[in-house]
């Protein structure tokens, strides 16, 4: 806590100043000019407008924004830079006028500025510090590493300042500040040599599609630690600028990977890459010894990101996945230019077991990476190396890998797109599952409804079996309607004996359930009793006469010695119709 | 009886009418998988998804699902290739193509499969109808073991009171697989790259985080355009036309 308590503070400035002007104030019609603001106050607390209102015919976009602290002997003191290029296309006194700014929640002025163009740069004024941003491929594939250089030329007068805090600017892009390298060295520009402080990283993008980036960095003298040797006209300014510099955007085009062709064994590995002769800590060893298999791959891509290849599924040999170790050149500072250094390399370090004395030389691990100059994967499968295997006491655990069936390894293949299908296959009428369609709960119902209707019939035929009565007056009643439509038939033919015969059947069947008797047996005697009673009431014997008429004629035809007339009965039609429905009403009773 | 024949009089032909247009809708269904085919043979990979996408619609089926999603993913369609692939093991999950290509494919796009409970999974051994099915038999199959012997005055045997048993047991152990079919119609994928999830349903709100394309989330209701989707990483809204369900409602 006190070591914290010690540091310098940042100092907050109660009364912040905004200082505004073009760098260089004059140019020619045309040339870049930087409109730069520079506050006492801290970037987050400055709310910057997204648009600074400028004259009409000034091109006025927006450029880099950064802060630097600059220590004063006892604080920190914040300062804070925004710059916008303007170009003018004619001669003429362009004004940004004053405009207001929010800072720590108070209203700060910020002071007109005036950019004079002219048809010639007087002599005496020295052209604006220029940053440049160099990118050797500006077409390229997403993921593929390109080094960048941020280069900060000498005036002619041989003054160089150095950059700090630089910094690559764009969506989609990566920058790995890890591989950063900065010297000074000499750059060719318009046709002489001058001296240049150079800073190179390495730039990723991550989408595709058209990208933009900037580089931005302060102005800082020497702040270089190294020792300084100089050869040439090279003088480094006294005193600390702290500019705010920045370059113009580059356009990248990046492209996707191409899907056709990719290889087994491809990781995200996109430039140039060579493999060193693996190397194994021993060639012989036991069933179950552990056995380090070393990779290194050599290249011009990004090996600080390269991924190791995933162990490949062996039946020999169990292999771990590898670990990896990058050793790009270090980041360098000096001022002269790096000595050749060989490429940079990463090293896998595998882990391999074997499960068996007949392995014979440890499994190849497919490999791949994809080769942007001719924008196509390159195998660079790792060899397999002769190894000698003999048996050990291996352990449980080893046995049960030897088993034959080791489900997953031998399952697991590296996938890829599959064939077309050559038929529809499993069809369906609809991608709803059949339960949430409508007519399926009606469906379950119909099984239901059957039992139902079954448990119904059981019930009613118990019924029936425990009340035979029932059954007779319904085969009663079938029967009585049966011989009551052919007496009918009859009577319209005119068939005497017929009807008189039907008759007769009609009102034996219409008693029959009255008696324990078949309604062949019973006689006139049988239905008069069913029939008194069912009178008793109305009073009216004429039905009885009827019945004893209909059995007379009809037992005289039968057994008598001579045939009967029987045309008088049909007549008596209307009478018998009476009776029998009074008949079949009591079989309902 | 009036009612009747204009029952009659209505439903017949549309029923006639069913039967007759279903082996048409299956040939020309089966004419578009062709066509889909060639296309896709010819490397036209647009036309051979229009026509792939169009036999699907007409009649679903896995071979012609997974196909679409072949012919999707090479026309760089990450989001309607794995949504056509799991559409198609939704329909047969024996499909073992459409399992290596949704493989294949979330390896590439760096993107997880469906995280899926313990009956969802199980929903997943067999087509989804099939379950309804089984369940549906072996109920009754069991109700029918059970009643139909004294209804019919046989004797109950044994084997009657097994098959019920087994016929109980068929129908309670078909019943997570229900619920998993249930859930796991509520599963989506992410159609476009880059799709922002959203606090609230209005197009203004605040992006919780970017789903890529493919990227699997459960459904758990809609509210105007927008549908309140749960994602591994967060839940918030989204615009339903970026968004497709395995089993459209």
């Amino acid at each position: 806590m006190s070591l914290l308590m010690s540091q310098p503070k940042t100092e907050i400035a109660s009364n912040v100043v905004a200082t505004a002007a073009f760098d260089p104030p004059i140019v020619q019609p045309g040339e870049r000019a930087v409109y730069r603001v520079t506050f006492n106050a801290l970037e987050g607390s400055i709310g910057w407008p997204q648009k600074v209102a400028a004259p009409a015919e000034l091109a006025l976009r927006a450029g880099g924004h950064g802060q630097v602290l600059l220590f004063n002997g006892t604080n920190f003191v914040p300062r804070t830079t925004f710059n916008c290029h303007a170009r003018a296309p004619r001669l003429g006194h362009f004004t940004v006028p004053e405009f207001t700014v929010d800072v720590y929640g108070k209203t700060v002025n910020v002071p007109a500025a005036q950019l004079n163009v002219l048809g010639a740069r007087p002599a005496s004024m020295t052209p604006a510090q220029q940053l440049l941003f160099e990118v050797p491929e500006t077409n390229l594939y997403v993921g593929q590493a390109v080094k960048v250089r941020v280069l900060l030329a000498s005036t002619p007068t041989g003054q160089l300042q150095t950059l700090m805090q630089v910094q690559v600017n764009g969506d989609g892009v990566l920058v790995d500040q890890g591989t950063a390298r900065q010297w000074v060295g000499p750059v060719r520009r318009g046709g002489s040599a001058l001296a240049a402080y150079i800073y190179e990283t390495v730039l990723t993008p991550l989408r595709t599609g058209k990208l933009s980036a900037f580089a931005q960095g302060f102005s800082a003298g020497n702040r270089l630690s190294a020792p300084i040797v100089l050869s040439g006209p090279v003088v480094f300014p006294a005193g600390l600028q702290y500019t705010l510099l920045d370059s113009e955007p580059v356009e990248l085009q990046v492209r996707p990977l191409p899907r056709q062709g990719e290889l087994p064994g491809f990781t995200g590995a996109i430039g140039s890459f060579s493999l060193d002769p693996p190397k194994l800590a021993a060639n012989a060893l036991r069933v179950g010894e552990t056995l380090k298999l070393l990779v290194t791959v050599r290249g011009d891509g990004n090996l600080a990101r390269l991924a190791a290849p995933p162990p490949p599924q062996a039946s020999d040999w169990q292999v771990f996945a590898a670990a990896a170790e990058a050793s790009p050149p270090p980041p360098f500072v000096a001022l002269a230019p790096p000595p050749a250094a060989p490429p940079a390399s990463a090293t896998f370090t595998y882990t391999l077991v074997p499960l068996t004395a007949a392995a014979r030389a440890t499994p190849a691990i497919p490999f791949s990476y994809f080769d942007p100059k001719r924008a196509a994967y390159v195998d660079l499968t790792i060899p397999p190396l002769p190894v000698t295997v003999q048996p050990g006491a291996a352990g449980g655990d080893w046995q049960a890998l030897q088993q034959p069936d080791r489900g997953p390894a031998a399952s697991e293949k590296e996938p890829g797109l599959s064939e077309l299908a050559a038929a529809p296959g499993l069809t369906a009428a609809s991608l709803a599952p059949v339960q949430r369609r409508p007519w399926f709960p009606f469906l379950q119902l119909a099984p239901a409804a059957a039992v139902a209707a079954l448990w119904g019939w059981d019930r009613r035929r118990r019924f029936l079996e425990q009340h035979p009565a029932v059954v007779l007056r319904r085969r009663a009643r079938r029967a009585l309607r049966r011989q009551w439509r052919a007496l009918r038939r009859a009577a319209r033919a005119g068939d005497a004996p017929r009807f008189a015969g039907a008759a007769v059947a009609a009102l034996r069947v219409a008693c029959a359930p009255h008696y324990p008797a078949d309604p062949r047996a019973l006689v006139g005697a049988d239905v008069l009793p069913l029939l008194s009673r069912a009178e008793a009431s109305a009073g009216d014997l004429r039905a009885v006469e009827v019945v004893r008429r209909f059995f007379a004629v009809t037992d005289a035809a039968r057994f008598g010695p001579a045939p009967t007339e029987a045309v008088e009965l049909l007549a008596l039609q209307p009478e018998l119709e009476e009776v029998l429905d009074q008949l079949e009403k009591r079989l309902w009773a | 009886m009036g009612n009747w024949k204009s029952i009659f009089q209505v439903f017949l032909p549309a029923l006639v009418l069913i039967f007759l247009a279903a082996p048409g809708l299956a040939a020309s269904a089966d004419a578009l998988f062709q066509e889909g085919l060639a296309a896709y043979r010819a490397g036209d990979y647009a036309r051979a998804a229009r026509a792939f996408s169009e036999a699907a619609g007409r009649q679903p089926a896995s071979g012609t699902l997974q196909n679409l999603g072949n012919a999707q993913w090479q026309r760089g369609q990450t989001g309607p290739a794995i949504l056509a692939w799991e559409q198609a093991l939704w329909l047969d999950p024996f499909n073992r193509s459409a399992h290596n290509n949704l493989r294949f494919a979330r390896k590439l796009a760096q993107l997880e499969p469906p995280d899926l409970s313990w009956y969802e999974v199980v929903s997943t051994w067999l087509p989804v109808n099939w379950w309804a099915w089984i369940a549906g038999a072996s109920l009754w199959l069991a109700v029918g073991m059970v009643l139909l012997p004294g209804l019919l005055r046989r004797r109950k045997a044994a084997w009657h009171q097994a098959v019920a048993a087994f016929g109980l047991m068929v129908f309670l152990l078909s019943l997570p697989a229900h619920l998993g079919v249930h859930t796991r119609a509520r599963i989506g994928f992410v159609l476009q790259p880059d799709t922002p999830l959203r606090l609230t349903p209005t197009r203004e709100a605040q992006a919780l985080t970017r789903l890529s394309a493919g990227e699997p989330a459960r459904w758990e209701r809609t509210r105007g355009r927008y549908l309140l989707l749960r994602t591994s990483q967060a839940r918030g809204w989204l615009e339903q036309d970026l968004f497709r369900l395995i089993c459209p409602p």
